[in-house]
């Protein structure tokens, strides 16, 4: 066998390692209406985020889902006015939900340190 | 915070003498489920991630355990009787300082078993989970009337009130409903089987998300703004 064809079987057995973030077909020109594919992500970052994504007054509509149970992945939709577009939203969402979580640690932290909580037993 | 917050747990047996009536493979089920104090499960890699070819002490933890009855009647074997190779990685034990029942065995009888602990999360499998039971609620009074309750006399005699309803008082049940309320405080009910305590659950589990929201936000602005080092895995290497 010829030299350039064992490369080519090799190519295609290598494993392409797969993007974390993807845009699926289908998203409008200005990026308002956006569907990204989140691989290795469930229910917990995809519920959280979504949530997060609506709380921004410039998103018309988001929502996620999980297309099939066997496979790592996440889809999040979101629809924007032309004010912005839904790769900002998602940037917001993200950097929001950071800050939830900030807080809430600072707070627990904070109250946890205090000590002045009941304790049983 | 039950399925993401990492913890240790035996992950692989090896049974050098095993004359006991359980079978092989179900006492190391057994052993995996046994919990392990895991404040130091940050100083652990992944075992996956890890450099060593199967495990070694920067991914694992080793155990051995090895006891045999030679007396008439029953020798208890209790979680708390695993030697450890890590001081801070040791069986959780309860009051009695003894932890829990590993197996019985009779005169004659012997367990002889070496055990790897290995860091792990309970996405892979619930021996993991730090948490018995997370529950959460708001709103104990019912003021919002999110709930409609089910009840034959009155609700008041049929739906006991939980704990949390002492933080919060019962609106005036004669005053006109706020139909612009919304739920502010949440009540979180963590119980550990005792490898985290539940502040460590909360927090740790705070930073899991942070992480999460961290790897996607880099992932999207590479995607933005595709930098050099991208295009290498598609240069062609026979070229």
């Amino acid at each position: 066998m010829d030299t350039a064809t064992d490369a080519q079987n090799y190519i295609a057995l290598l494993e392409v390692p797969e993007e974390k973030v993807a845009v699926l077909p289908g998203a409008s020109a200005d990026l308002t209406s956006v569907t990204f594919c989140i691989r290795e992500e469930d229910h917990t970052l995809g519920n959280s985020l979504r949530w997060a994504i609506m709380q921004n007054p410039q998103v018309d509509f988001c929502g996620y889902s999980i297309p099939h149970p066997s496979e790592a992945k996440m889809n999040i939709r979101i629809q924007t006015t032309d004010q912005t577009n839904a790769v900002d939203a998602m940037d917001k969402g993200i950097d929001d939900l950071k800050s939830v979580c900030q807080l809430m640690k600072a707070r627990l932290q904070q109250r946890l340190g205090q000590g002045d909580y009941a304790r049983t037993s | 915070m039950i399925a993401e917050v990492p913890t240790m747990a035996i992950d692989m047996v090896l049974f050098n003498e095993n004359t006991s009536v359980l079978a092989d493979e179900f006492f190391a089920h057994r052993l995996g489920l046994v919990p392990l104090v895991s404040t130091s499960v940050d100083q652990f890699k992944y075992s996956r991630d890890c450099t060593c070819g199967e495990y070694c002490k920067e991914c694992s933890v080793e155990f051995t355990l090895h006891v045999k009855c030679t007396e008439p009647g029953t020798r208890v074997v209790h979680s708390s009787e695993l030697i450890s190779s890590n001081k801070d990685v040791v069986p959780v034990v309860d009051d009695n300082g003894r932890g829990v029942i590993l197996l019985k065995l009779s005169k004659g009888q012997e367990i002889n078993v070496h055990c790897v602990a290995k860091k792990g999360v309970a996405k892979e499998h619930a021996k993991w989970s730090p948490c018995a039971a997370v529950g959460f609620e708001y709103d104990p009074h019912n003021n919002l009337k999110h709930l409609d309750y089910w009840f034959e006399k009155g609700i008041k005699e049929e739906w006991p009130l939980s704990k949390n309803a002492e933080e919060e008082t019962e609106n005036d049940p004669s005053a006109p409903f706020d139909y612009n309320a919304e739920p502010t405080t949440f009540y979180f009910n963590v119980e550990t089987i005792g490898s985290l305590d539940p502040q460590a659950v909360v927090i740790k589990a705070t930073r899991v998300l942070q992480e999460k929201l961290g790897a996607l936000q880099m992932a999207l602005e590479e995607d933005q703004h595709p930098d050099t080092n991208a295009n290498m895995d598609e240069a062609d290497p026979w070229v």
